[in-house]
């Protein structure tokens, strides 16, 4: 043995015990509990909900937040908020990803002079922004978006406190025209209120309402209220949409007028004339004037059109018709909305299906001001812009030159939460709390005041927005400070609800007392109709569309909003122009994906073209929203290339100019449109509209809904009487009642409809989803993705059809044809003529009680369960993928890649819901009807030793439905919800019924009201 | 204790100075028993080289995901079953010539059954890693076998991908037992006239084969009963793979027609298969006089039979479509023909159904290029036919808003070209390694030809 000396010995016995010593020191300790004192209020396992406000745009619903041990990981609509009573959009569901968001600013950042940024501390930044104010004194100027009143209040004080030049207010779809027109035609500011719950006549002139109106989820409700056939003795309101492009809101139309962008006030009045004649109010003096055949040339719209639609109209008891929103504002915007909004009055709607309402607090500007600003910034007058809530570098046109401007002025500073496009020009960077981490309030209409409570703890170091400028002021000095209230701005928010429980109002999310309507006369203003001017030269006029998911562009960053398709043409995470197929014709034979080059009087840009006919010739339409050039999922930084588009922006094509009252207009420029000789693959979501007579989306007539014939289901199902003598039975007929139809017929026992579940079993989960309610907004499918944490699989593989929506919407053009299929293009059937007949149908697993999925399974990953659902065990799956190959629908998805939570960007997979397991690669999955939902109220009932009660459990598809199209429930007691709704004789129906799936999902036939006759 | 073999037993099948060895076992046994040459090194090389790409891209497809291949959401079956039915398919030659024709007395059939059997054996390996490859998590892949466990797992008998976890493994054992029960003459052979590592190698398989008449009757016997065994395999392979589809709803799948068409199919491609692989080792081994043009023309006859069959069930396919009167039927047929793969569906349609009409005259089934040529044409054919059938069928389902397309992407491309290496890698050795003619057959034959004065090409009209 070799000698070991002693000191060796102790040298190896320090050595080693360091090291060990060192290695304890690496890691911090995590706990696995995290409390050592438990909160009340938190049960590990249970989920909280707080009721807070939504701020994803100025529609401002109200929210329940869910959380679980203290992380919010779902938004659902607050039930007793009466703007959209327990509903929830696309954009507000999606807008729980802004406070997980991998963009969000971690701490103050200033800008280094060689343009690197770093991080600095809160006073340090405070000093250094109060410093630059003292400054430049009255040029300091704010530009934000709309904020809560309280917000709005302490700001304008803030102004006038530091001595500031001012605040504008830059809101890029603001209703500016339509509140100049109630100013003007009543002779009082006021926010008009269109009801369309009791109208029986609706004509939209393009504001595309159920998309980016000023409240698509209210007036989505109500407009399926207006329709809804189900209720013995609501009539079933007509609806006409007026606009050159048949817009998801228009799918939803009766009939469409597609006139010529711009003539929506000649519509108007050629329409009041025939309605009314002479008797036109206040209207009558310009009605005279028109002449109907002069309209129809103008507007390009056939005389007999406006005769049949103005009779119906003038025959309408409570019609209500709603002025252009933000596709069609035009230069003229102000004229056309004071005429709509004239015509409402003549037609009688004031007081019925419209209201003027107090305006809301805070202030508003007009884009005139907002480009007085940019003038401003330009001659160098600006010293220090604070710029907060809003994107205006991407949201104003760069030709505006707003870009040269932000360069003019010498410091601007951000207060946003996430980086964009404006934020990173930026001096010095403040960064906002999330909309989850703040306290604030928001005002819906007058008298309809939300708060907003914090349901997390801020991530990062982060300030709220109004809590920073009181910091710059208190750091100006003493006597600036004096002008500010103390406290924070949290005390601010609770000191404006002073006078109520303040308690309850953050129970029940805020105060709902909706100011009586103000007392209006019409001050009959000087309305001159005339055709807008389009800026520039070309055979194209330029429609910007607002579409139902990015809003002005403030949702691109979500990356729920990218991956669902677009409700009209299904395409995801792309740009694309809408031409007609006589322009694509013209244009060299362009089919779908083939990229033209647009330009306009203010600029070009490249993109591929979707060919559809629900487009006019003689317009291009391309959606706002993508193009920009900052931001994870909105940009390509995501696909490693930072600073390049997702897309075009549509707005680079518009000239900065404003309509006759200095609201910003967007229906501006004429554009030249011309092949690029190349072609795209645009990522599409559905491939065929057309549904080839397949019974798919079924639609009955208002006659055959008369008549109550349960073979109404149109020719296809004519054709098969067993099929339609069967889809009578409907839902609790067919499954409910044991021994159902298979018994008669003598099938085999495993075709009996009593085998779908557990024989005598409490329980059959089913759901009705009721067609002609569902609008194809998509906010069910965004619900879905986060309540079962689905994962995003990017524009690439969106491509390949690997998209992981376990509902998608389908949109089917009438019955179809047997035509197409023989390329690779996909198929959008003939949408023109005046009569509409598109069909939403949402499409996800039928939990079939003969599921073709379940025998193929080799391991039985996938089988039925007690309660007649369709399970997938995602443990036992081994990914041979014939189940997806069996299910005729199609609504199994696999998992191609590794798509869980855990790859997404920090801190994206804190959302994840914590009941529902996140699915690993190669595994097959699909809808669960939300078994995670069922199995939390059937443990409270089972503690309360009692089945689960009808209403008690519900899906996020269904909890987010602004019109409640979806119904859920038990099928198996026979006065659920969902049992009635579906037994509908005649417009329930299974689809692909011939297959005996026998599914637990029955749809409501869409209703076709066909043209309306005067 | 194996008494030793009696010296007059001994000297029958020991070659002696006296009784010089016979030309069929000299020949043969050159083919295997001489030194690699450079032809061969070069041909294994390259197989070894695309064995490595395809196991390499194997291993990256478990790591990333199957999404590196071509799928998208209504195509969740792509072209590794497609490549797996087509191997499943060459394998039925094998078994279909050692055990349906020998209980036919096919005589003619005794040149070729050893190359057969043993590209079944090799074939059917190659489509079972195609079943490890198809699945999206093979580390889980060993729940389909219904094993006992704790947790009482077990596993779906009305599901056809059980049936052909059954049916293939089934056909794998039997396959390999006719394949070496046949083996052990040759074997004996072999060991008698080796030294070193092959004398081991040889004598360990030969399992003492002294070729007594006691062992001759028990291994004909053997065979006879092996045969039996087999021969409804050979029907039920192939119509277990064929329910993979038929059970299934999807438009194009769903046909009863399916089991027989899917075997003649297989029976079609395999025996092209053979003819493809034999008449290059013909030629450069110099087999001419065994392996003879008339074996090749009865072989032709038979992919002129099912040929025939194979036509018959592409026109009932489309007559049924049409008949049925079901329009998702209609639609994915019309679309076969006219849609997206139309290439595929016309590549099928005439290398299947038309080309091998050629072999009616007797000139061309004569004339060993013309052979070579159509038979490539029909494997690549019959690849094709499968992958039209899954492929299309999947790409125009019931509900057309989830119509897709599917291209084959370079990683299956390259797992595909691995599986044929691997598949020639087999038989290249198995070339270097065993008689590729059954000997003791063939001299069976010579020595019954000349007992009997008459002419195999007599015998066998």
């Amino acid at each position: 043995m070799p000698e070991f000396h002693r000191r060796d010995f102790l040298k190896l016995v320090g050595a080693s015990a360091g090291a060990a010593a060192a290695s304890g020191c690496g890691d911090h300790v995590t706990k696995l509990i995290p409390y050592v004192v438990q909160p009340d209020e938190i049960v590990p396992g249970i989920a909280n909900y707080y009721a807070s406000t939504c701020q994803a745009c100025p529609a401002a619903c109200g929210l329940h937040v869910k959380t679980r041990e203290g992380r919010p990981i779902k938004l659902e609509g607050n039930p007793d908020h009466p703007v959209n009573k327990g509903a929830l959009c696309a954009l507000g569901q999606a807008s729980i990803g802004w406070t997980y968001h991998p963009d969000r600013y971690k701490a103050p950042r200033k800008r280094n002079p060689d343009g690197t940024y770093s991080d600095v501390s809160w006073d340090e930044a405070i000093a250094l922004l109060s410093g630059e104010i003292k400054k430049a004194g009255g040029r300091t100027w704010l530009l934000g978006g709309e904020t809560g009143p309280t917000a709005g209040r302490w700001i304008d004080a803030w102004v006038t406190a530091v001595g500031a030049g001012g605040r504008v207010v830059y809101e890029p779809f603001a209703p500016e025209a339509l509140r100049d027109a109630v100013t003007a035609v009543f002779g009082a500011p006021g926010e008009p209120v269109f009801d369309l719950s009791g109208s029986d006549f609706v004509i939209d002139f393009g504001s595309d309402f159920l998309e980016s109106g000023p409240s698509p989820t209210e007036h989505a409700r109500q407009l399926a209220a207006a329709r809804d056939v189900s209720k013995p003795g609501a009539h079933a309101a007509r609806f006409v949409y007026v606009g050159p492009r048949l817009s998801m809101t228009a799918s939803n139309a009766d009939e469409w007028i597609a006139a010529r962008p711009g003539s929506e006030a000649l519509v108007a009045l050629a329409l009041v004339k025939v309605a009314l004649g002479a008797n036109a109010g206040p209207l009558a003096g310009l009605v005279g004037d028109v002449d109907l055949a002069a309209v129809a040339q103008q507007a390009d719209v056939p005389v007999a059109t406006l005769e049949r639609v103005g009779k119906a109209l003038g025959a309408a008891k409570a019609p209500v018709l709603i002025p252009p929103g933000v596709a069609l504002a035009s230069r003229r915007a102000a004229s056309t909305a004071r005429t709509v909004l004239l015509a409402n009055v003549a037609l009688g709607a004031l007081g019925k299906t419209l209201r003027i309402a107090p305006p809301r607090e805070g202030k508003r500007s007009s884009y005139r001001e907002t480009l007085a600003l940019v003038d401003a910034m330009k001659g160098g007058s600006v010293g220090v812009l604070i710029v907060h809530g809003s994107n205006p570098l991407y949201s104003l046109p760069p030709a505006s030159g707003f870009a040269d401007a932000l360069a003019k002025v010498p410091f601007v500073v951000s207060l946003a939460s996430i980086a964009d496009e404006t934020s990173e020009r930026a001096n010095l960077i403040l960064p906002d709390h999330a909309p989850l981490e703040s306290w604030g309030d928001a005002e819906s209409r007058a008298g309809i005041r939300g708060v907003v409570q914090p349901t997390l703890r801020p991530l990062y170091d982060t300030r709220a927005a109004v809590d920073t400028l009181l910091d710059v002021a208190r750091a100006m000095g003493p006597d600036v400070a004096a002008q500010l209230p103390e406290g924070s701005f949290r005390s601010l928010v609770e000191q404006s609800f002073a006078g109520t429980d303040w308690h309850a109002t953050l129970q029940n999310g805020g105060v709902f007392q909706e100011a009586a309507p103000l007392a209006v006369a019409v001050a009959a203003p000087a309305v001159e109709v005339a055709e807008p001017a389009l800026d520039g030269d070309g055979e194209f006029t330029l429609v910007a569309a607002s579409g139902a998911l990015f809003n002005d562009g403030r949702g691109a960053n979500l990356p729920w909003l990218q991956e669902t398709p677009d409700p009209v043409t299904k395409v995801m995470w792309q740009s694309f122009a809408e031409i007609s197929p006589r322009a694509a014709e013209k244009l060299g034979g362009l089919e779908f994906g083939d990229v033209i080059g647009v330009a306009t009087s203010a600029g070009s840009v490249e993109l591929p073209v979707v060919v559809r006919s629900g487009v006019r010739d003689d317009v291009i339409a391309i959606s706002i929203g993508q193009g920009h050039t900052v931001g994870h999922w909105a940009s390509l930084a995501d696909g490693g290339r930072p600073g390049e588009k997702r897309g075009v922006n549509v707005i680079e094509l518009l000239p900065a100019l404003t309509d006759e009252a200095g609201g910003r207009a967007w229906l501006l420029a004429k554009a030249r449109v011309a092949s690029a000789g190349r072609h795209e693959r645009l990522p599409i979501a559905q491939f065929s509209q057309d549904q080839r007579g397949r019974r798919l989306g079924l639609a009955v007539t208002l006659a055959e809904l008369a008549g109550g014939a349960p073979a109404a289901h149109g020719a296809t199902e004519a054709a098969l009487p067993a099929v339609a003598a069967d889809a009578g039975h409907g839902e609790s007929a067919g499954h409910g009642a044991e021994g159902g139809h298979g018994g008669e017929h003598g099938h085999l026992r495993d075709f009996d409809a009593a085998m779908d579940r557990v024989p005598g079993g409490a329980y059959r989960w089913g759901m009705s989803i009721d067609m002609d309610k569902c609008t194809g907004c998509s906010a069910c499918v965004v619900a879905c993705y986060i309540e079962n944490n689905i994962g995003i699989v990017g524009e690439e593989e969106v491509r390949r059809g690997r998209h992981m929506a376990w509902l998608r919407i389908e949109r089917w053009v009438g019955d179809g044809s047997l035509e197409g299929g023989e390329d690779r293009v996909p198929i959008i059937p003939d949408e023109s003529g005046t009569t509409v007949d598109i069909r939403h149908t949402a499409m996800l697993c039928k939990h079939c009680g003969a599921a073709p999925c379940e025998p193929v399974c080799p391991v039985i990953a996938t089988y039925h369960n007690d309660d007649g659902l369709n399970g997938m065990i995602y443990n036992r799956c081994i990914g041979t993928r014939y189940c997806a190959n069996n299910c005729p629908y199609k609504v199994r998805k696999y998992n191609w890649y590794d798509l869980a939570l855990t790859r997404w960007p920090e801190p994206m997979r804190l959302l994840a819901n914590p009941d529902v397991t996140v699915r690993g690669q190669g595994v097959m999955e699909k809808c669960t009807f939300c078994v995670q939902r069922i199995a939390t109220a059937r443990q409270v009932a089972k503690d309360e030793n009692r089945s689960i009660a009808d209403g008690e459990v519900t899906t996020a598809c269904a909890q987010s439905c602004p019109t409640s199209a979806i119904t859920f429930g038990n099928l198996v007691d026979a006065n659920s919800a969902v049992a009635k709704a579906g037994s509908d004789p005649v417009r329930g129906y299974h689809s692909l019924h011939e297959l005996n799936t026998r599914p637990a999902v029955t749809y409501l036939a869409k209703v076709k009201r066909g043209s309306i006759e005067g | 204790m194996t008494p030793p073999p009696p010296e007059s037993v001994a000297a029958m099948i020991r070659p002696t100075p006296a009784l010089p060895d016979s030309p069929t076992n000299r020949d043969v046994m050159r083919v295997f028993m001489e030194r690699p040459g450079l032809g061969w090194l070069l041909l294994i090389g390259l197989c070894l080289g695309g064995l490595a790409g395809g196991a390499a891209t194997w291993i990256y497809q478990i790591y990333a995901g199957l999404g590196i291949a071509g799928y998208s959401h209504p195509i969740f079956w792509g072209a590794y079953i497609v490549t797996f039915v087509f191997w499943v398919g060459i394998a039925h030659a094998g078994t279909l010539i050692s055990a349906i024709l020998f209980l036919f007395r096919a005589k003619w059939r005794n040149a070729i059954n050893r190359s057969a059997e043993a590209m079944t054996i090799f074939a059917v390996f190659t489509a079972q890693l195609f079943l490890g490859i198809h699945v999206g998590r093979i580390w889980k892949a060993y729940f389909i076998l219904p094993y006992p466990n704790q947790r009482a797992l077990w596993v779906n008998f009305k599901s056809p991908l059980l049936w052909d976890t059954f049916a293939i493994s089934t056909y794998t054992l039997v396959s390999l037992i006719f394949f070496y029960v046949g083996l052990i003459p040759d074997l004996a052979i072999a060991r008698d006239r080796t030294t070193g590592w092959r004398k081991a190698l040889y004598g360990a398989l030969a399992l003492g084969w002294q070729g007594t008449s006691r062992q001759w009757k028990a291994h004909n016997r053997t065979v006879l009963h092996l045969s039996g065994l087999a021969t409804p395999l050979v029907l039920s392979v192939h119509s277990v793979v064929s329910w993979d589809f038929a059970m299934a709803l999807v438009p194009g799948w769903h046909a009863t027609i399916f089991a027989p068409y899917f075997v003649a199919g297989a029976i079609f491609s395999g025996f092209a298969m053979v003819l493809t692989v034999m008449i290059p080792v013909r030629r450069i081994f110099g087999l001419e006089h065994i392996l003879t043009d008339y074996h090749f023309e009865n072989m032709c006859r038979f992919l002129l039979l099912t040929s025939c069959i194979v036509g018959y069930a592409y026109g009932i396919e489309y007559f049924i479509a049409w008949y049925s009167g079901v329009e998702a039927e209609k639609t994915s047929f019309y679309l076969r023909a006219f849609g997206p793969y139309w290439i595929s569906t016309w590549i099928m349609l005439i290398f299947n159904g038309v080309v091998p009409h050629l072999f009616w005259f007797k000139k061309l089934r004569t004339h060993v290029p013309t052979i070579f040529v159509i038979c490539t044409l029909i494997n690549i054919g019959m690849w094709f036919e499968r992958y039209v059938i899954i492929i299309t069928g999947l790409s125009r389902e019931f509900n057309p808003a989830v119509w897709g397309h599917y291209t084959p992407q370079p990683a299956e491309l390259m797992i595909i070209a691995g599986s044929f290496s691997f598949f020639s890698i087999l038989f290249l050795i198995f070339l270097k390694l065993f008689p590729v003619i059954p000997i003791s057959e063939v001299k069976e034959l010579v020595i019954h030809e000349r007992a009997h004065g008459h002419g195999q090409h007599a015998e066998a009209h």
